[in-house]
């Protein structure tokens, strides 16, 4: 058994406006003169360091907890879990 | 073909019947077309002959129902404009967005009249919080939904309803009223009449979300691949939208507006020229598209937030355009008004489609079975006993999330923003508002499933009643109404009778009162995806009330020594009351029945002891009965109460009726100090039943009985129920 720190991206799927991102990008980016900005997405990020027996554990288990309890709408949202740290 | 048809909800009669009309075989594009809005959602195919029961028309109503929103007269050439919507289908699988793109619609209907939205109301249902985290998760995330997006757009949500029961546990109801304000002169119709007026589409641009969405409305909920119907709310693009239409409206050269909802552009066009009695030229290739390999069929069918339709004078395209672009919204000239009747859909010069819009804008009737269920058995059920401790009755049903205070949703939302605020919600029985030239307006939105369940008629219209009175409570008028009806599959012929009976309930009350109908709406197939099962009938009734000078508005105020006084009369009718189904889970009994005649004597009279000024405060009788009504009093003033119920008038003696009957028309009265004697006289002689209970006095709600001490709770053990049911549940407080 081990800690590991995993982290969670949740943002709107790909097909799925972001009016967030689209209004930093458009009122707050391109208005301050950068117009090498192509898009902008915005999302939620979420740490989550845990015990488990190896980093693969830790990753279906941090899967299993956001589905289990709702934490993201499979429906709406895209979800990316990244294990970032063992020790 | 046969792929198509298993999508569509059109039936095998009605493609016959539009191939009929058409004189040829619609094309794919125009079969979807007429898919959306054919769809009961669009169309209102199955109530539209009932519906024509409501009394429509009155002194203040300049527009009734039929067009985007109501619009009442308020004097000194302001109106005011009412509109409501669901969105219970999306809220139940996506409740952030779905409660966030509820309220875009019904506020870009306000708009699409010419008036500023001013306000938002909202009535909701879900299950058992307290006993399903299903409902925890839809419960939170629609209020959340609301709260994100009426603070960004800066419209307050003022007041509301909420109701907990099992039958919504798979289908939350999420209904969003939004009132507007403007100017006589600014009104502006969703009509296209003019040839050569130029149609120019505003704000988002057209993208694949939501496609089928009307149709979608129109099904019961099924299974998974329906689920990519959800649309992203936009709140930061609908505040401009918000201004960029009112400044275009001001101009005076914008002869038509529509908001795109359901059915998205090809509802929208076929309504304003159906309206105007008009044809349209629309180029398809001129739409700003989101992605560019979109087909004509998910163009016209898209159900993008945040698009305004305009029809704007020819030669004015220009000026107008400058407004958009000041916003910094897309616009786009996408088409004309022409005379021939029909929606003409060309794409880069080749016509795609060509249907005349009374066909696509007038789905045909159906005349469904209606069919009366067995609701006789449940009147004579075996009555709970009576040997309990009322004590904790009270505090029990004082922790009923359906009566429980909702500070936990109101405190989220923002509701003083625009500082036209007077009360504010969960202080008084409806909301108040100030409007220009001193005048005020009270509102406020009932309903109440449970009493529509063992009795449609009379649950309806006691639901209309029960408004009325909420609005008489803060001072105030009932001006006008918006209804909501909202049922099961309507195929169903129980469900059907269900609806009828409902629809006439209110409407006769409607016409015995003369309190006209402005607007409404009928969402069908609100069932339980799981049990099959339909939702319990659930009729809403949104009340706008006119108060004319601000000494009349009414708070629930009791001050120590104040008299208490008990107005109406309390029956055997616990049918589907609190105290039944919420502490012994019975579903039976008498529904409470509202007495028309004895309402429309008693309105009169609270008006004129209102104008008197003999009454100092009113609170009304409702969900709990007398002793949650008591309660409420103690907690709204943190003061105790004692009251003796022997003269209370009545037609029963058992215990728990008193206590906990829902009886329509009676009120808890405070009368003015000194005048006690003038508003006695004015109830008697109009025979309307009026006597004093007792007083507020000490720390605590103490009710007597027949020499017994039924109730004795000191005011903390009122408060924490009360205040602290719903944090509880939601997991915000230990």
């Amino acid at each position: 058994m081990g800690n590991y720190k995993v982290e969670v991206l949740i943002e709107n799927k790909p097909k799925l406006r972001d009016p967030e991102g689209e209004t930093i990008h458009k009122e707050l980016l391109l208005k301050g003169g950068y117009n090498m900005v192509k898009e902008v997405r915005t999302g939620k990020m979420i740490r989550i360091v845990l015990e488990a027996e190896n980093g693969l554990e830790a990753e279906n288990l941090v899967r299993k907890l956001c589905d289990e309890l709702r934490i993201y709408n499979p429906l709406v949202s895209s979800l990316r879990i990244k294990l970032v740290e063992a020790s | 073909m046969e792929t198509l048809r298993l999508k569509l909800s059109l039936t095998d009669e009605e493609i016959r019947k539009l191939s009929e009309m058409l004189g040829r075989e619609p094309n794919t594009l125009e079969l979807l077309m007429v898919d959306a809005e054919w769809s009961e959602h669009c169309s209102y195919k199955s109530s539209k002959p009932l519906l024509k029961g409501f009394l429509t028309e009155g002194e203040r109503v300049i527009l009734g129902p039929g067009y985007d929103a109501g619009v009442l007269d308020l004097g000194n050439s302001y109106i005011l404009t009412i509109h409501i919507e669901s969105h219970n289908h999306p809220s139940a699988i996506d409740p952030y967005g779905g409660a966030a793109t509820g309220i875009g619609g019904v506020v870009r209907d306000i708009l699409s009249m010419g008036t500023r939205p001013i306000a938002l109301l909202d009535v909701l249902r879900f299950g058992r919080i307290d006993k399903s985290n299903h409902s925890k998760w839809l419960f939170k995330n629609v209020i959340k939904g609301i709260a994100d997006y009426g603070n960004c757009i800066g419209v307050p949500t003022i007041a509301g309803e909420i109701e907990f029961d099992e039958c919504f546990e798979r289908n939350c109801l999420v209904d969003v009223v939004c009132l507007g304000l403007g100017k006589r002169e600014n009104l502006t119709l969703s009509l296209a009449q003019d040839e050569g007026d130029s149609i120019i589409l505003v704000g988002g641009r057209t993208g694949r979300d939501g496609i089928k969405g009307a149709s979608f409305a129109s099904k019961t909920l099924a299974d998974e691949e329906d689920r990519s119907v959800v649309q992203i709310p936009d709140p930061f693009t609908k505040k401009l939208l918000i201004e960029a239409t009112l400044e275009a409206v001001a101009t005076g050269r914008v002869k038509g507006l529509k908001d795109l909802g359901g059915g998205g552009l090809s509802c929208a066009l076929s309504e304003v020229a159906d309206k105007g009695n008009s044809g349209l030229i629309i180029n398809l290739d001129k739409i700003p598209l989101r992605e560019e390999d979109m087909n004509e069929i998910e163009i016209m069918l898209s159900e993008s937030q945040e698009r305004m339709l305009f029809v704007v004078e020819k030669g004015y395209e220009y000026e107008i355009g400058k407004i958009f672009e000041k916003y910094g919204l897309n616009f786009s000239v996408i088409g004309k008004v022409c005379k021939d009747g029909y929606l003409n859909l060309k794409n880069k010069e080749r016509l795609v489609s060509r249907i005349p819009v009374k066909i696509l804008a007038n789905a045909p009737i159906i005349y469904r079975e209606s069919k009366e269920p067995p609701l006789k058995e449940f009147e004579n059920i075996e009555k709970p006993s009576l040997d309990l401790d009322w004590n904790k009755v009270l505090k029990r049903l004082l922790s009923n999330p359906s009566i429980a205070s909702k500070a936990w949703v109101y405190e989220q939302y923002d509701h003083e923003v625009g500082v036209r605020t007077v009360i504010k919600p969960g202080f008084s029985d409806a909301s108040v508002l100030r409007i220009p030239h001193g005048k005020f307006i009270a509102v406020k939105a009932d309903g109440n499933s449970k009493h529509c369940n063992l009795d449609p008629y009379n649950g309806s219209a006691g639901i209309l009643s029960e408004a009325c009175r909420n609005v008489i409570c803060v001072g105030a008028e009932p001006m006008a109404f918006v209804d909501h009806m909202q049922f099961g599959d309507p195929g169903n012929p129980e469900v059907f009778w269900y609806f009828s009976q409902a629809v006439k309930g209110m409407a006769d009350y409607s016409k015995h009162l003369n309190i006209p109908c402005v607007g409404g709406k009928v969402s069908f197939y609100n069932e339980d995806e799981v049990t099959k099962k339909a939702i319990k009938p659930s009729p809403i009734a949104c009340v706008i009330g006119l108060i004319e000078r601000e000494e009349q508005i009414k708070r629930i105020e009791a001050n120590y020594n104040d008299s208490i006084f008990l107005l109406g009369i309390t029956k055997d009718e616990m049918g589907g009351s609190e105290y039944y189904e919420f502490i012994h889970n019975l579903v039976g009994g008498l529904c409470p029945k509202v007495n028309f005649e004895f309402d429309k004597t008693l309105f009169k009279a609270l008006k004129e002891a209102i104008k008197k000024d003999l009454v100092k405060s009113l609170h009304d009788l409702s969900k709990g009965g007398l002793a949650i009504a008591l309660a409420e009093l103690c907690i709204f003033n943190n003061r105790g109460i004692k009251v003796n119920l022997d003269s209370l008038p009545r037609k029963t003696n058992r215990v728990d009726e008193i206590l906990f009957s829902e009886s329509h028309s009676r009120f808890l009265i405070i009368p003015r100090k000194g005048r006690i004697k003038e508003l006695k006289n004015l109830f008697e002689e109009k025979g309307i039943p009026f006597v004093r209970i007792g007083k507020v006095y000490g720390e605590e709600l103490d009710i007597f009985f027949q020499g017994r001490n039924l109730i004795k709770l000191g005011l903390d053990d009122l408060l924490k129920p009360y205040h602290e049911s719903i944090p509880k549940i939601m997991g915000d407080l230990e």
